[in-house]
C-alpha cells in the first residue's frame, strides 16, 4: 500500500531543557524548564522531572510555577538549540538526502533508499546523537509519517519502536482517536460524542458518514485509522504562515461572542507558535478570518511584527461588519512570516 | 425536431460557444450544449452554471424543437463530416440522427427541459460600447486579475461606471491595471460590479473590431449581446477595494523608454530569474537603464538599454513578470515609467487613459 516505504520519526528529547542541562550539569536531576518570564509567558519545553509536577510545554509559566515552585526556568537561548539542531540534521545527512524537518527538535526522514534494516539505522542515528551531542532521541519507524510519528512516542525517553507493515491495523485497534495529529481537543470531543474513542472504533464508520459528520478531514480519519498515509516526506517546505482557527457547534451571533472567543484562539496561536519551529521566524502581519453562516469567509490582515491581541480584535470588528449581520461559524488568527533573509519581499498595496 | 444546416456555419457555432463547458462536470447536463430549433434558425446555449453562452446560427428549420446533446463530441462530430450540408432529426427520446453525405450518426441527448435557465434581470441597466473599444480595453486590464481564490473580489474586472465614465481595473494586490473611457450613461446613475475571470476571457473571445456590444447589468448579473451571440455571467458579489487610493500621486521622475526594446531585455533578463525571488533590479542612471539579475544557483544575466532618464540614480527591483505583462498588452511604440522614489510604486502610463501600478520589491535585511 505504501510501495514498502521506510519512514522514520526522529524526536529529541526535551530538547531545548535537554541541551540547557548539559551545559550546566549541576542541574540535573532538578525539574528545569525553558521559557518565557514574563506575565504572559509560556513554558517552551521542559525536563521529565518538571513533567512530573504536571508540567507541559504550552503551558503558561505562572501556572507551571503554581504546579512545581521549585521549577528552574530558563530563559530560550535559540541561536544555541538552532546550532545543536543543525548537528543533529548532520547525523540525519549521513543516511539520507530526503528529510523534512517539523521543528527544530523533531524530523521525519525517508530512508527507503537503504538496504539496512530501518530499526538498525533509527538507532545507529540515535547512537551518534548520543555520542557526538550528548542529548537523547526517540524514534519511530514505519511504512510511514503518521505511524512514525505515533510509534516514536510509544518508548519516548530515549527509545524506539517499529511498526511494520502488515500490523498497523492490530496496532491501531486500540490507539486513541486523540494520539492522531489533527485530532484536537474538540474533535475529540465531537468523535466521542457519536462514540467514537479508538481507531478500532473509527473503522466502523463508512467512509460517506465520516465525511459527513467531519467534512474533508474525516475523510483522512478513514484513511488514517487503517495506518494509510501516502503524504511524502517533503524536505525544504517553507512555510509562509501560521494560524489557528476553531469551528464553533452554534453558530457565533454577536461581536462580543466573537471577541471572546477570538482572545482564545490567538493565546492558541501564539502558544503553537512558540512551540513550532517557526517560534524565531520574523513576523510581517498578522489576520483574522472569518467564515459566515453561508460559507463565505472573509480576511482582515494589517502588517505587524509581533502578535498584539488588541490588534486582531480591530480585525475582527473589522471583518465581522462585512457580514452584514450573519451569524459566525469559524474564526481563525494567523500571522504572516517575512520570506527568508536576503530574499526581495513583494510589496502589497492592500 | 428536423432542421438542415451547413456543416461550417454549424462547425463555427459550436466551437463559440463550446468553451464554456466544462470537461467534467457533476452535472451530465452541463456537458451539453442545448440547440433549440424555430422559425428563425437555430440558437445553440451552453453554461456552467455562472458563464451562459448562446449563439444564433441560420438554419432551415423543417420542425421546431430542442434538445440538448455532448457539446464537444458534437463538435468533434460535425467538423468531421464528410459533406457541406447537416441533416437533423431528433426523435421524441431525445436521440439525435445527423446525416451527412454518406454517413450517418445516432447520439444520445438529455432532454432539454432540465437545462439551467439564465435568472431574470432585477434592475436592469443598459448602455452600449463599441466593441473594439472594450476589447481593448480588457486586453489591458485582464492579465492583472488575482488567481488567488481566497481573494475572491479580486478574481475579476471591476467595471464602474460613474460621471460620464467607464472604468475597468483589475489588480492581485500587487500590481494594478486600469483603463478609463468616456461612456454615455444616465446621469445620476452609477454602477459598479465584478465581471468575474471566466467570462472576461470568453468576452476577449467573442468581441469582435467591429460594431458595438449591449450591455445590461443588474444587481447580480450582467449580459453581452454581441453579433447574434449573448453572454451572461454572474457577477462577483462583495466590494472591490478602494483602488484610487493605491494610485500614487505625483510623480518627481519620468522615464521614456521604447516598448518593445524592453520588453525584449526582460523576456531575456527573466531567463534567469530564481523562481523563489522573482525579482530583477533596474538601476535607472542618466538616460540609460541597466537590467539585472543574480541568482546564487543559477547565474546571472545583465542588460543595458537607452531610455529618457535624467533624475538621479535610481535602483529598484521589480518582479519581471509583473513589468512585461502590460508591455506585452500595450501597442504604443513608447510608454513612460513614472517614479516617485526607489520604495514608492512605478506607475506605466501611454499617451491614452491607461496607468498600471506596480509595487516594487524590497530587499530584506
Amino acid at each position: 500500500m505504501d510501495g514498502g516505504r521506510k519512514i522514520l520519526h526522529i524526536d529529541m528529547d526535551c530538547f531545548y531543557a535537554a541541551i540547557e542541562i548539559r551545559e550546566h550539569p549541576e542541574l540535573a536531576g532538578l525539574p528545569v524548564a525553558v521559557g518565557g518570564s514574563s506575565g504572559r509567558g509560556v513554558l517552551t519545553t521542559c525536563n521529565y522531572e518538571a513533567r512530573k509536577y504536571g508540567c507541559r510545554s504550552a503551558m503558561p509559566t505562572f501556572k507551571a510555577l503554581r504546579l512545581c515552585p521549585k521549577l528552574i526556568l530558563l530563559p530560550v537561548r535559540f541561536d544555541l538549540y538552532r546550532q545543536e539542531s543543525a548537528r543533529v540534521r548532520e547525523i540525519f545527512l549521513r543516511y539520507t538526502q530526503c528529510i523534512e524537518p517539523v521543528s527544530l527538535d523533531e524530523a521525519y526522514l525517508d530512508i527507503s533508499s537503504l538496504q539496512s534494516e530501518a530499526s538498525a539505522v533509527a538507532w545507529l542515528i540515535r547512537e551518534q546523537i548520543r555520542t557526538e551531542t550528548g542529548l537523547t532521541a526517540s524514534a519511530g519507524i514505519a511504512p510511514n509519517k503518521f505511524l512514525a510519528k505515533i510509534a516514536s512516542d510509544w518508548n519516548k525517553p530515549d527509545g524506539q519502536f517499529e511498526i511494520r507493515s502488515g500490523e498497523e491495523v492490530d496496532f491501531l485497534t486500540e490507539l486513541e482517536v486523540k494520539k492522531i495529529n489533527g485530532v484536537g481537543k474538540r474533535t475529540a470531543e465531537r468523535l466521542r460524542e457519536v462514540g467514537i474513542r479508538t481507531c478500532g472504533d473509527l473503522r466502523k464508520w463508512s467512509e460517506i458518514d465520516l465525511a459527513r459528520c467531519f467534512g474533508k478531514f474525516g475523510l483522512e480519519l478513514y484513511q488514517l485509522c487503517r495506518g494509510i498515509d501516502l503524504s511524502p516526506v517533503q524536505p525544504n517546505r517553507e512555510r509562509k504562515s501560521f494560524s489557528s482557527e476553531r469551528t464553533f457547534r452554534t453558530d457565533l451571533v454577536t461581536l462580543e461572542e466573537g471577541l471572546d472567543e477570538l482572545d482564545d484562539i490567538v493565546i492558541e496561536l501564539a502558544e503553537d507558535l512558540a512551540a513550532s519551529r517557526h517560534c524565531d521566524r520574523e513576523i510581517s502581519a498578522c489576520s483574522v478570518k472569518i467564515k459566515f453562516d453561508d460559507f463565505r469567509s472573509t480576511t482582515a490582515q494589517r502588517s505587524g511584527s509581533q502578535i498584539d491581541p488588541e490588534m486582531m480584535r480591530e480585525l475582527l470588528a473589522e471583518a465581522w461588519i462585512r457580514g452584514e449581520g450573519r451569524s459566525v461559524r469559524l474564526l481563525g488568527a494567523s500571522v504572516h512570516f517575512r520570506t527568508k533573509r536576503g530574499v526581495p519581499e513583494q510589496l502589497e498595496m492592500f | 425536431m428536423k432542421f438542415q444546416i451547413e456543416r461550417d456555419a454549424f462547425q463555427n457555432a459550436l466551437n463559440q460557444v463550446q468553451h464554456v463547458v466544462a470537461s467534467r462536470s457533476p452535472l451530465p447536463i452541463l456537458s451539453n450544449v442545448l440547440i433549440e430549433a424555430s422559425e428563425g434558425g437555430l440558437e445553440l446555449s451552453t453554461t456552467d452554471l455562472d458563464v451562459t453562452v448562446s449563439k444564433i446560427v441560420a438554419a432551415n428549420v423543417v420542425q421546431p424543437g430542442a434538445i440538448t446533446l455532448p457539446a464537444r463530441r458534437l463538435a468533434g462530430i460535425v467538423r468531421e463530416l464528410p459533406a457541406s450540408d447537416v441533416e437533423f432529426d431528433v426523435s421524441a427520446d431525445s436521440v439525435a440522427t445527423l446525416q451527412s453525405g454518406a454517413s450517418i450518426f445516432k447520439i444520445l441527448g438529455l432532454p432539454p427541459f432540465d437545462f439551467p435557465h439564465v435568472g431574470e434581470f432585477r434592475n436592469p441597466r443598459e448602455f452600449t460600447i463599441d466593441q473594439k473599444l472594450l476589447r481593448d480595453a480588457l486586453r489591458k486590464t485582464s492579465y492583472a486579475i488575482s488567481t488567488d481564490e481566497t481573494r475572491y473580489v479580486l478574481n475579476g474586472v471591476n467595471c464602474v461606471i460613474r460621471d460620464g465614465m467607464l472604468t475597468l481595473v483589475a489588480t492581485d494586490g500587487r500590481r494594478l491595471a486600469m483603463v478609463e473611457q468616456d461612456l454615455e450613461f444616465p446621469a445620476g446613475q452609477e454602477v459598479s460590479v465584478i465581471i468575474p475571470t471566466k467570462a472576461v476571457n470568453e468576452l476577449q473571445r467573442q468581441l469582435d473590431i467591429k460594431g458595438d456590444v449591449k450591455v445590461v447589468i443588474s444587481d447580480n448579473q450582467a449580459s453581452f449581446d454581441l453579433n447574434g451571440s449573448v453572454l451572461v455571467t454572474k457577477l462577483i458579489e462583495g466590494n472591490y477595494p478602494n483602488f484610487r487610493q493605491v494610485i500614487p500621486g505625483p510623480a518627481n521622475y519620468r522615464v521614456i523608454v521604447e516598448r518593445e526594446v524592453l520588453l525584449g531585455t526582460l523576456r531575456r533578463m527573466n531567463l534567469l530569474v530564481d523562481e523563489s525571488t522573482n525579482s530583477v533590479n533596474f538601476i535607472f542612471d542618466n538616460n540609460q537603464l541597466t537590467i539585472c539579475t543574480t541568482s546564487p544557483e543559477i547565474g546571472e544575466a545583465e542588460e543595458t538599454i537607452d531610455i529618457r532618464y535624467t533624475g538621479p540614480r535610481m535602483v529598484m527591483a521589480f518582479n519581471p513578470e509583473f513589468v512585461i505583462a502590460p508591455l506585452r498588452n500595450l501597442d504604443q511604440d513608447e510608454v513612460y515609467i513614472d517614479l516617485i522614489d526607489t520604495s514608492s510604486p512605478g506607475v506605466i502610463k501611454i499617451d491614452e487613459p491607461f496607468l498600471y501600478v506596480m509595487m516594487p520589491m524590497r530587499a530584506t535585511r
